[in-house]
């Protein structure tokens, strides 16, 4: 009889259910996701340039699922929240505790089976479909990488089940503390807990101590090492929890408190709507704020190793150009680029040797790069100066003539690419212009040249390196492997990281994902006790926009808080990378404004839709 | 000669759109109340006294006739201009109490004067002031889950009167009382009346809070049945109403 009278009040709340439904399939589906990679040791090894990023990986499964126990708590609240009037109203009919209590932790439970099915089925094909999507963007084969793997759906099944076999438990044992008038009068009630200072103050100081270890620990990865990873996880995590639980209804107090504000317009009822069930809100924020550190981190990260590509591939390369013998229609081409600096020089090829003018090189100096002992100072750009006084320089040992001095010889040979795999194993030489002159053979350019933006040229580049690699078989007699050209460098450490930048927009695609879906949940499942709530408003006479300004009000400050808290973990987060990437913040904007882009756009559209469920129509 | 406060001309209220079965709920009914005056509205249930209470108060568009209160025709008023006529010239007691659980009491009274702009300083002493009256200044800082029904009932009218408005539409305001609390609340309705020219229109289906009225009118599916207007003392216009009553349910039982 009970299971019939509860099954029948489902199909009444059949759109609370669904909303239910949907967030904790979400849930499941993203955890899925990132186990799909963070069980596959071998397509993480393989495609990674962290050295250590399985483990990386099992800190985020902890991070992850830390941040899941709190949210799926949270979520399963919301069954009790939506039952306990009626099974009190059972009960005053008759119905016994014990029976009650069994149905709440039946249902709990069924309805995480039946979403957990869901989930997984739907976590396999956003894997695929994600997955799918970014290899192609990245031109990324992503060999090795499963939409569908068992030993992560075993894993997502087991954390998931015991997880919801906890919730089951916990609700029901709600359901048994709480007294018939206590259930039929729980939608009513406030949690608005009285804050007593020193909580909040030490609470606080809690939460910023921990974040503090945990910031430090990540701006001194290179040294930590592991135990970075770990110690940061362990205090940032808890620390953000933390964080919101002190301070936010201690804020929200606090502005409360402020007659002059409270009491001016709707701000009352806006404050209110935040202070109500604040516990729950400080849940939520905290869930929302670590999954936006965790989905911009990994996003910003990925695009950090992808905008470092042409910074480490300009570590050996002074000049981003370098055209030997360039054609007509390549100079033509290259007459549209944008050049800081541009210089040719002249040089002969012989059977045996290749000679250089001294003239040329005199009146351009070129620069080089100067390897420095760490990784700050990796680069650094010597302009030569014009030393050569000898009227013969040659790189072979020879008593004719002056070795050419150890700078000079890494211009020619990467700067000027007069190197093995285009030249063979010639001599090479730096003459005067008289000595120049004597030699018989017809004078050849080579082009090298410095550009704003060496990415936007990487098609012509391309073309070039191959008509280079065709002179390499002219001089050499055979197709050299590689040819030293910096687009060469370049393409070589982008196949490198590209799997690493999968795996940062995977996941940071997965995270923000389901960041959307909590604060969806959070909206959805208060939305009809709002219906109400707004409706008497209404009736006393507020006007429509001023219900919509609150509606606005109340949503940007649930959007701000996480917003912000998320941002900068992950601006100070991105400095763990500086042990890797030579500048982890370059063109960190782009993600960055994307991501405000993004979340201002979506905070607009949760407003719209929200006003549209639970403002009364006109 | 006093000006109607509330003018009801051919009042119509049709339930259900055209294509299905309709049910009229109030069929041609007009009345008129007068500034300053305290008018019942009596009827078994079901009879329409929401529905005429609803229309009344702009919560509801009348299907067709006239309403017009303070001078000002409602049936063709805007969204936003009834919102600001609602909350400038109309105090409502609903049948339910219809508090915001989510603020306290002293929050849910202060609400109207917050939404018409009173800075924070005026608000106070006005709040204080009429909880005092209907002595509920002791729960001003709780939330209305944790006081009684009475009292809920007492910040409900209390929210209805802080901003003094033109008229004040009650809806059962006395259901839920016993007999010294809905004693009370009418002792303040009718000094509201008498003292401050309140207006007020109240549905009761307690003969005992109807003789309060000056005048009650009885309603019948959806039709004015009866008027009758206080003479004597209360007790005399107490009795008069249960004789009306008393004929009303003799014709139903017909
Ligand atoms: N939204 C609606 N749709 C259809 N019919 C309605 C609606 N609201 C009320 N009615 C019908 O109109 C009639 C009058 O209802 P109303 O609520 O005005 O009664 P009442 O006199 O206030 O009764 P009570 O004393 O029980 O509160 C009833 O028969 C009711 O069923
Ligand atoms: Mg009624």
């Amino acid at each position: 009889m009970l299971v019939k009278l509860l099954s029948g009040s489902m199909k009444k709340m059949w759109k609370d259910y669904l909303v239910l439904l949907f967030g904790l399939t979400i849930s499941i589906a993203i955890f899925y996701m990132f186990e799909t990679l963070a069980q596959n040791q071998a397509f993480l090894e393989a495609n990674a340039l962290i050295a250590s990023i399985v483990f990386v990986f099992h800190v985020g499964t902890f991070i992850l699922a830390l941040v899941t126990i709190f949210y799926i708590f949270y979520a399963t609240s919301f069954i009790l929240s939506l039952r306990q009037k009626e099974l009190g109203m059972y009960m005053t009919l008759g119905a016994k505790k014990g029976k009650v209590t069994q149905m709440m932790f039946l249902e709990t439970l069924v309805i995480g089976i039946v979403s957990l099915i869901i989930g997984l089925v739907f976590g396999v094909g956003l894997s695929e479909g994600i997955g799918r999507l970014l290899m192609a963007r990245l031109d990324f084969s992503g060999e090795g990488f499963h939409s569908l793997y068992p030993s992560s759906l075993v894993t997502t099944v087991l954390f998931y089940f015991v997880l919801f076999l906890l919730t089951a438990i916990v609700n029901a044992i709600r359901v048994s503390r709480k007294s018939v008038l206590e259930l039929l009068h729980a939608d009513q009630k406030t949690d608005t807990k009285t804050i007593k200072g020193w909580k909040t103050f030490l609470g606080t100081l809690f939460a910023i101590v921990l974040i503090t270890v945990g910031y430090v620990a990540m701006i001194n990865m290179g040294n930590l090492a592991q135990l970075g990873v770990i110690i940061a996880a362990a205090t940032v995590t808890p620390g953000t929890y933390f964080f919101f639980m002190a301070m936010l209804p201690f804020l929200i107090k606090r502005i409360k408190a402020i007659r002059s504000i409270n009491e001016k317009g709707l701000n009352s009822f806006t404050y209110a709507q935040l202070d109500f069930r604040v516990s729950q809100l400080t849940k939520v924020l905290g869930t929302v704020a670590m999954l936006i550190a965790l989905g911009l981190g990994a996003m910003t990260a990925g695009l950090s190793f992808y905008h470092n590509t042409e910074i480490q591939s300009s570590m050996m390369h002074g000049y981003d150009i370098k055209v030997h013998q360039p054609t007509e229609d390549e100079l033509a081409e290259m007459e549209n680029w944008k050049f800081e600096e541009r210089n040719l020089y002249s040089y002969r090829v012989t059977e045996d040797s290749v000679y250089f003018s001294k003239h040329d090189l005199q009146a351009n100096p070129p620069v080089i790069k100067e390897l420095g002992g760490n990784l700050e100072e990796l680069s650094k750009e010597v302009r030569l100066t014009d030393d050569l006084t000898a009227p013969v320089y040659t790189d072979e040992e020879t008593d004719n003539a002056e070795s050419i001095p150890e700078q000079w010889q890494t211009a020619l040979r990467t700067e000027l690419m007069a190197n093995f795999y285009l030249f063979g194993d010639r001599t090479l030489y730096i003459l005067d212009q008289e000595k120049f002159e004597e030699i018989n053979a017809s004078t050849q350019t080579v082009l090298i040249g410095k550009v704003d933006n060496f990415a936007d040229y990487t098609d012509t580049l391309a073309k070039i390196d191959e008509r280079h690699h065709q002179l390499a078989i002219d001089y050499t007699g055979e197709d050299p492997t590689t040819i030293g050209s910096k687009y060469e460098n370049y393409t070589t450490i982008k196949s490198l990281a590209n799997g690493t930048i999968f795996m940062g927009l995977f996941l940071g695609v997965a995270f923000l994902m389901m960041m959307a879906s909590v604060l969806m949940f959070k909206l959805l499942s208060s939305a009809t006790a709002d219906i109400e709530r707004y409706q008497m408003l209404r009736k006393i006479g507020v006007r429509q926009a001023k219900l919509k300004k609150s509606i606005y009000k109340e949503l940007f400050l649930v959007f701000l808080f996480p917003g912000l808290i998320g941002l900068v973990h992950v601006l100070i987060g991105m400095e763990m990378f500086s042990f890797i990437l030579i500048e982890p913040y370059t063109k960190i904007w782009i993600p960055i404004s994307l991501f405000l882009v993004i979340y201002g756009l979506y905070y607009w559209l949760t407003v719209k839709m929200y006003q549209r469920i639970v403002l009364p129509k006109d | 000669m006093t000006k109607p406060v509330v003018n009801v001309t051919n009042a119509q209220k049709v339930f259900g759109k055209k294509s299905e079965n309709q049910f009229k709920a109030l069929d041609n009914v007009s009345f008129a109340i007068e500034e300053g005056e305290f008018v019942g509205i009596m009827g078994p249930s079901g009879a329409g006294k929401t529905t005429l209470l609803n229309v009344v108060s702009t919560l509801d568009k009348a299907t067709s006739g006239k309403i017009e209160i303070a001078g000002q025709d409602i049936t063709d008023m805007k969204q936003n201009e009834l919102a600001d006529f609602r909350s400038e010239q109309l105090g409502f007691i609903f049948q339910d109490f219809n508090l915001l659980e989510n603020l306290t009491v002293y929050e849910n009274i202060a609400l109207p004067l917050s939404l018409q702009g009173f800075s924070s300083r005026k608000i106070k002493p006005l709040v204080i002031q009429v909880a005092e009256k209907l002595g509920i200044k002791s729960v001003l800082q709780k939330y209305p889950v944790t006081i009684s029904g009475g009292q809920k009932q007492r910040a409900a009218a209390a929210r209805a009167l802080v901003h003094e408005p033109a008229i004040i539409l009650a809806d059962e305001p006395t259901g839920a009382l016993d007999s010294k609390n809905a004693h009370s609340l009418m002792k303040t309705m009718e000094h509201l009346n008498q003292f401050h020219d309140v207006s007020i229109m109240l549905v009761t289906h307690d003969p005992l809070s109807a003789s309060y009225c000056e005048r009650i009118l009885f309603i019948q599916d959806g039709n004015l049945y009866k008027e009758i207007k206080k003479t004597g003392d209360q007790q005399h216009f107490h009795q008069q109403i249960l004789n009306v009553l008393a004929e009303l349910t003799s014709i139903q039982s017909l």
